[in-house]
């Protein structure tokens, strides 16, 4: 009984610093760093959310950019997002970003590791539930992102889901999930938009 | 009112004996007086003569070492035995009217207050009336709503008389009530005191440095090394 | 005409800021008094509203079963131990219970959940009469799914947020291919309830294949009920392990009885410290006023007046002050609260020290009282004063 006191205590505690919004970072940063980007020497986390950087306006910006309005109590203007600046040495290497984005059992954690130039180094599932879960999260999958960026998701409409150009060779894992293979479409599209808006990409 | 005969405060072989170490003070040393009802009576003598000691026997505020002390037929103080506090608390309300040379007001009250502060201990009929009549004949009545630090020390003494007559007492002691105030202002309590003595027929015992205040008196007492001389 | 109070009044004007440093100190005392009193009957309301929160004032388990989420989790989910459904009839049979609703304990391995999975449990519960107990969980998004059979899902709060689920959302049941929809996500609570998922009972016992059993039952007894004599009953069933809230309540109380003897030490020194000051401050006042007192007592003053006068002093010292306190006290409670939560191991979610008039009343007599015992022995020396000293003396001595 001392221990639900405790933990009870622990929860108002915890509950009461956090965000009213609920962000997207990554769980364990040493670790996921060290694996995304391999040679890294260190990293440095910024926090930002489209409320602080430029309110109403630019959401309105990046949902026109996106092709969709965004939805949900997770994808709101007040997320805070963060961005992990990677350094090699004195360097910076490149960027790890994840959205919020929802799926067809709850939200899905889209992480994307970039380069300085915004390009699309490796695609990381943080948070993902459903059946092929498996076959999102592996290599194969991630694989076919590789060396996409910007201008590649650019006329992506997600609420059509047509895949044209680079992105048609991108290919569903699993049939029975095509909701959540749109969602990540789109959740890596809004992941680039708002690594352009905060100024981290070009 | 003239003086009579009739007898207001009798002593018999009273003494006042302080004892400092080794030593004893003869405050009083045997002093047999009586004094008359309507009477004036001023105590003179040098500074340690006695006659303040005796004084505040008279006025039933200290007790004597020796002898008898009778004040309107009863009996203050006889061979050792002296009257309880509480009988002379109200032996002192019916009787006596103090006036003091330092005239002991309450700063905090006005003078209206002052005047009335005995009775906030007991009550008295016609007490306002009183008042009223006092402070007119001492000329303080425009002074009423005042704070004694805003009167001269003319006026605080006449706060002082009249709160010493509010009760209508038959004897007004006084302690050198001109000690404390210039030759004009001790004319003007002289004046009062014998108006008090005459038109009201108030025995007066007072005790005074002060050569007009004591020949205003009908009757000098003089004391030295605590006897009568 | 003066009076002995009108007296009192004015002499307290006299010196202002003496007056005013003893009616704060007064005030101190007053408000850690008035928010101790508070504590004192808040804090035994606010734990029975906790309890009663629980909904049911017995919970019986499988022995052995852990019956708190906590130690679910840390256990990792093993240890799980089922009773049998009809042991609710059994209960429910005895006229003392009110009210009697079945839960079951799930925990699963969820392969999605993190980098290499995790546990994540579900509460099986009957929606006919569980939340019927559970009042005062409210509703953020949606309702209780109606049906016992239902798919569907209600999250806690902190379980919404970890999984990022709103109503209408589906939520895929670990371990199984079964999807279930989101029919609501409840307010914060601040019970372990925030961070739990409810699915029926029904629902749970098909899903994972546990026709028949459940892991705990809530009981709920008629007022009358003598809790002691009912668990021991409790006992003759097989197998089963009583928790009583009572025993949980006086657990709490123990662990709270030590920070409050602490917190009441306290206060009496707070109340001392006033007392000291109260009487200095009249102490000061009778010493300074010695030959006014002499020459009241020329007057015709008996010793009683004198008494009294000085102890009217005290009496207004001590109302102003403890009135003082007292409103002090009610702007401050939250503050108080706080510090109070700070040192105690275990708060309740309500509030803590809880003020109303009467026991601000109380405490201004309380106050008083204590600027009376502290006003005798100024007014007793004053009392005793001769007129004849007070005329000679230039100031009073001790």
């Amino acid at each position: 009984m001392k221990r639900m006191g405790f933990l009870i205590i622990l929860l108002l505690i915890l509950s009461q610093g956090l965000f009213a919004a609920v962000g997207c970072d990554l769980n364990d940063p040493d670790r996921d760093v060290k694996r995304l980007f391999p040679s890294s020497t260190g990293y440095k986390a910024y926090y930002m959310s489209i409320t602080q950087k430029g309110g109403k306006a630019l959401l309105a910006k990046v949902e026109k950019r996106l092709g969709d309005k965004f939805t949900g109590l997770y994808e709101t203007a007040d997320v805070p997002y963060t961005i992990y600046e990677i350094y090699k040495d004195k360097q910076v290497t490149g960027y790890i970003h994840g959205v919020n984005q929802k799926g067809q059992y709850g939200g899905i954690q889209v992480f994307l590791a970039l380069d300085t130039k915004g390009v699309i180094l490796n695609l990381y599932y943080q948070k993902m539930t459903n059946q092929a879960a498996k076959s999102f999260r592996s290599d194969d999958f991630a694989k076919q992102f590789k060396g996409l960026s910007m201008k590649d998701f650019a006329s992506y409409n997600p609420s059509t889901g047509k895949q044209e150009g680079s992105l048609a060779k991108i290919k569903n894992p699993a049939v029975k999930a095509e909701k959540d293979f749109k969602a990540t479409l789109r959740g890596v599209k809004k992941n680039l938009i708002l690594m352009q808006e905060f100024g981290y990409i070009k | 009112m003239s003086v009579n005969n009739e007898k207001i405060i009798e002593i018999k072989d009273l003494k006042k004996i302080y004892v400092r170490g080794s030593e004893h003070i003869h405050a009083v040393d045997g002093i047999t007086l009586d004094v008359n009802k309507g009477e004036y009576v001023a105590f003179v003598g040098p500074s340690g003569s006695g006659k303040t000691t005796l004084l505040h026997l008279l006025g039933c505020l200290d007790n004597p070492t020796e002898g008898s002390l009778m004040v309107a037929d009863r009996m203050v103080y006889c061979e050792n035995k002296c009257m309880n506090e509480r009988d002379l608390t109200k032996l002192r309300r019916e009787l006596f009217g103090y006036v003091f040379q330092k005239f002991y007001l309450i700063p905090t009250l006005t003078v209206e207050e002052n005047i009335l502060l005995p009775f906030a201990f007991y009550q008295k009929e016609d007490a306002h009336k009183n008042a009223k009549h006092l402070t007119e004949m001492l000329g303080i009545a425009h002074r009423l709503s005042h704070l004694p630090k805003e009167l001269s020390g003319g006026e605080m003494q006449r706060v002082a008389v009249a709160r010493a007559l509010i009760n209508r007492p038959k004897i007004l002691l006084a302690d050198e009530p001109t000690g404390n105030l210039d030759s004009k202002r001790s004319a003007e309590i002289s004046g009062i005191f014998q108006q008090l003595n005459k038109e009201e027929g108030i025995t007066i015992i007072l005790v005074t440095h002060n050569h007009h205040l004591a020949e205003s008196a009908g009757k000098m007492v003089e004391l030295k090394d605590g006897k009568l001389v | 005409m003066p009076s002995l109070f009108g007296i009192a009044w004015k002499n307290l004007r006299r010196k202002r800021l003496r007056s005013m440093l003893t009616i704060v100190g007064i005030a101190l005392s007053t408000w850690v008094l008035v928010s101790l009193l508070g504590f004192n009957q808040g804090y035994e309301n606010s734990l029975n509203k906790d309890i009663d929160n629980l909904g049911f004032q017995v919970l019986l388990t499988a022995k052995g079963c852990p019956y708190e989420a906590a130690t679910l989790m840390l256990k990792g989910g093993t240890g799980l131990k089922y009773m049998p459904y009809s042991i609710v009839d059994s209960v429910k049979a005895n006229p003392q219970v009110e009210e009697v609703t079945p839960m079951l304990m799930q925990v699963v391995f969820d392969p999605n959940k993190g980098e290499s999975g995790g546990v994540t449990a579900f509460l099986g519960i009957d929606p006919a009469t569980y939340p019927k107990m559970k009042t005062y969980l409210i509703f953020e998004q949606g309702k209780w799914f109606d049906k016992p059979e239902a798919m569907e899902a209600v999250f806690g709060y902190e379980a919404a947020e970890l999984e990022q689920r709103e109503v209408g959302d589906l939520y895929l049941l670990p371990e199984s291919d079964v999807e279930v929809t989101v029919v609501g996500v409840l307010k914060r609570s601040g019970t372990q309830d925030d961070g739990t998922i409810f699915l029926p009972v029904r629902t749970v016992q098909n899903v994972y294949k546990l026709e028949n059993k459940i892991t705990s039952i809530g009981i709920k007894v008629n007022k009358e009920t003598d809790l002691a004599a009912y668990e021991e009953e409790l006992y003759k069933l097989s197998d089963v392990q009583v928790v009583s809230m009572a025993q949980v309540k006086m657990t709490i109380s123990n662990l709270v009885a030590t920070a409050r003897v602490m917190v009441m030490s306290i206060a009496l020194i707070a109340i001392l410290i006033a007392m000291v000051g109260v009487m200095n401050t009249v102490l000061m006042s009778v010493l300074e006023r010695w030959q006014e007192i002499g020459i009241m007592k020329s007057m015709g003053a008996m010793t009683s007046h004198i008494f009294k006068l000085i102890w009217f002093e005290t009496i207004l010292l001590t109302f102003v002050g403890g009135i003082v306190g007292s409103v002090m006290s009610w702007i401050l409670a939250t503050v108080t609260d706080k510090l109070i939560r700070s040192v105690l191991p275990y708060s309740p979610t309500s509030a803590l020290v809880q003020i109303d008039v009467l026991l601000a009343l109380k405490a201004i007599g309380i106050i008083m009282a204590i600027g009376l015992i502290s006003g005798i022995y100024p007014a007793w020396k004053a009392a005793k004063i001769r007129p004849i000293e007070a005329i000679r003396s230039t100031d009073g001595e001790l």
